[in-house]
C-alpha cells in the first residue's frame, strides 16, 4: 500500500496543568449552564411565560 | 454620535475581515459548514454595518437588513455550518432545507411588516436596539421619561404601550426566538462539546482554547440579546464586538498549526 506524507498532531494537552486541568473544564460546565438558561429564557418567550 | 454608538463600525470591520477569511476556505476546501459560517458572518456584519449606519440616518432597508439578518437569521446560519462539521448524516440536508424555508418565510413576513413601521418614533440620539420594538407597559411599570406612549387594544385588552419601529404584535418577532435557540444550541453547543472532545482525547489543545472562545463570543452575543429583549439594548452594540474579537480569535486558534506538527509518512487509512 502507498503511504503519503501526512501530518500527524502530536501535540497534546500538557500534564497537571491548572488551566486544563480546572479553569477549561469549569468553563465548559459553566457555558454549558449559561446556554440551557438562555435556551430556557427563549422557550418561555416563545411560549409567552416570559413577557417582553 | 457616542461611543456606543462607534462601537458597530469596528464590529462590522471585524466580520469583514472574518467572512472573507472563511469564506476563501470555502473556495479552497468546498466544505459546506465553511459556506454557512461564511453566510451566518456576512449577515452578522451586514447586521453590525445596519446598526452603525441607523446612529447616523434612517433608511427603512437598512431597518430591514438590521432586524431580518442582524437580530433573526445570523446565529441559525453559523450554527448550521458547526452542524455541518460535526454531523455527516443525510438528515442534516433536511435542516438544510428547514432553514433555507424558514430564512425565506421569516424574510416574508419582514416584508409584511414594512408598510406598517412607526418611523415616527426613530431617533439617532438611541441605538435601534433600544427602539425597534414596541413594548406594552405592565401594571406597575412606568414608561422611560425620554419614551414615546400610545393607548391601544391588543388581544382584546386597552393597553398602555412604549412605541417602537416594529408594531406590536409583529408575527416576525415570533420567529426570532426559533433561530436562535436553533442557533444558540448548535454553535454553542457544537463548540462546546468540540472542545470537551478534544480535551478527553487530551489532544490539540490550541482547539480547545478555540472552542471555548467561540462559544464564549456566541454566548456573549446571545446574553446581550436578551438583555436587548428585556429592554437593556444599551448592552448590544459593546456584545456584539466582543463577540466578533473572541469568535474570530477563536477561529484562527483552531485553525492554527501546532508548533510540534510534523510530516511524516503514514498510510492513507489511517489518517480519514
Amino acid at each position: 500500500m502507498p503511504n503519503h506524507d501526512h501530518k500527524i498532531n502530536k501535540s497534546h494537552i500538557p500534564r497537571n496543568s491548572l488551566f486544563f486541568e480546572k479553569i477549561v473544564p469549569s468553563l465548559l460546565i459553566l457555558m454549558g449552564m449559561i446556554t440551557i438558561c438562555l435556551i430556557l429564557f427563549a422557550l418561555g418567550v416563545l411560549t409567552g411565560i416570559v413577557h417582553f | 454620535m457616542s461611543i456606543n454608538q462607534a462601537l458597530p463600525f469596528f464590529s462590522t470591520a471585524i466580520m469583514l475581515g472574518f467572512t472573507i477569511y472563511v469564506l476563501q476556505r470555502f473556495f479552497i476546501r468546498r466544505q459546506l459548514h465553511f459556506l454557512f459560517w461564511g453566510v451566518g458572518l456576512a449577515m452578522f456584519g451586514a447586521g453590525s454595518f445596519a446598526e452603525a449606519y441607523l446612529a447616523l440616518t434612517w433608511n427603512k432597508w437598512v431597518f430591514f437588513t438590521w432586524y431580518l439578518f442582524g437580530a433573526a437569521l445570523n446565529a441559525a446560519w453559523l450554527g448550521h455550518g458547526t452542524l455541518y462539521l460535526l454531523v455527516r448524516k443525510k438528515w442534516v440536508h433536511v435542516i438544510t432545507g428547514l432553514l433555507i424555508l424558514g430564512s425565506l418565510f421569516a424574510g416574508y413576513l419582514m416584508l409584511q411588516v414594512m408598510p406598517k413601521l412607526d418611523t415616527d418614533v426613530f431617533t439617532t440620539e438611541k441605538l435601534i436596539s433600544e427602539q425597534y420594538g414596541t413594548k406594552v407597559l405592565g401594571d406597575n411599570e412606568v414608561a422611560p421619561s425620554d419614551a414615546q406612549t400610545t393607548q391601544t387594544t391588543y388581544r382584546g385588552q386597552e393597553v398602555i404601550a412604549v412605541r417602537g419601529l416594529l408594531p406590536l404584535g409583529s408575527p416576525v418577532r415570533l420567529t426570532t426566538p426559533f433561530f436562535n435557540i436553533y442557533g444558540l444550541l448548535t454553535l454553542v453547543g457544537g463548540a462546546i462539546w468540540s472542545a470537551y472532545l478534544f480535551w478527553l482525547k487530551r489532544v490539540m489543545p490550541n482547539r480547545v482554547i478555540g472552542n471555548v472562545l467561540i462559544a464564549a463570543g456566541a454566548l456573549l452575543i446571545g446574553f446581550a440579546s436578551t438583555l436587548t429583549r428585556l429592554g437593556y439594548g444599551q448592552f448590544l452594540y459593546l456584545g456584539e464586538l466582543l463577540c466578533a474579537i473572541l469568535m474570530f480569535a477563536g477561529f484562527r486558534f483552531a485553525a492554527r498549526p501546532q508548533p510540534d506538527e510534523i510530516s511524516q509518512p503514514v498510510p492513507v487509512a489511517a489518517t480519514d
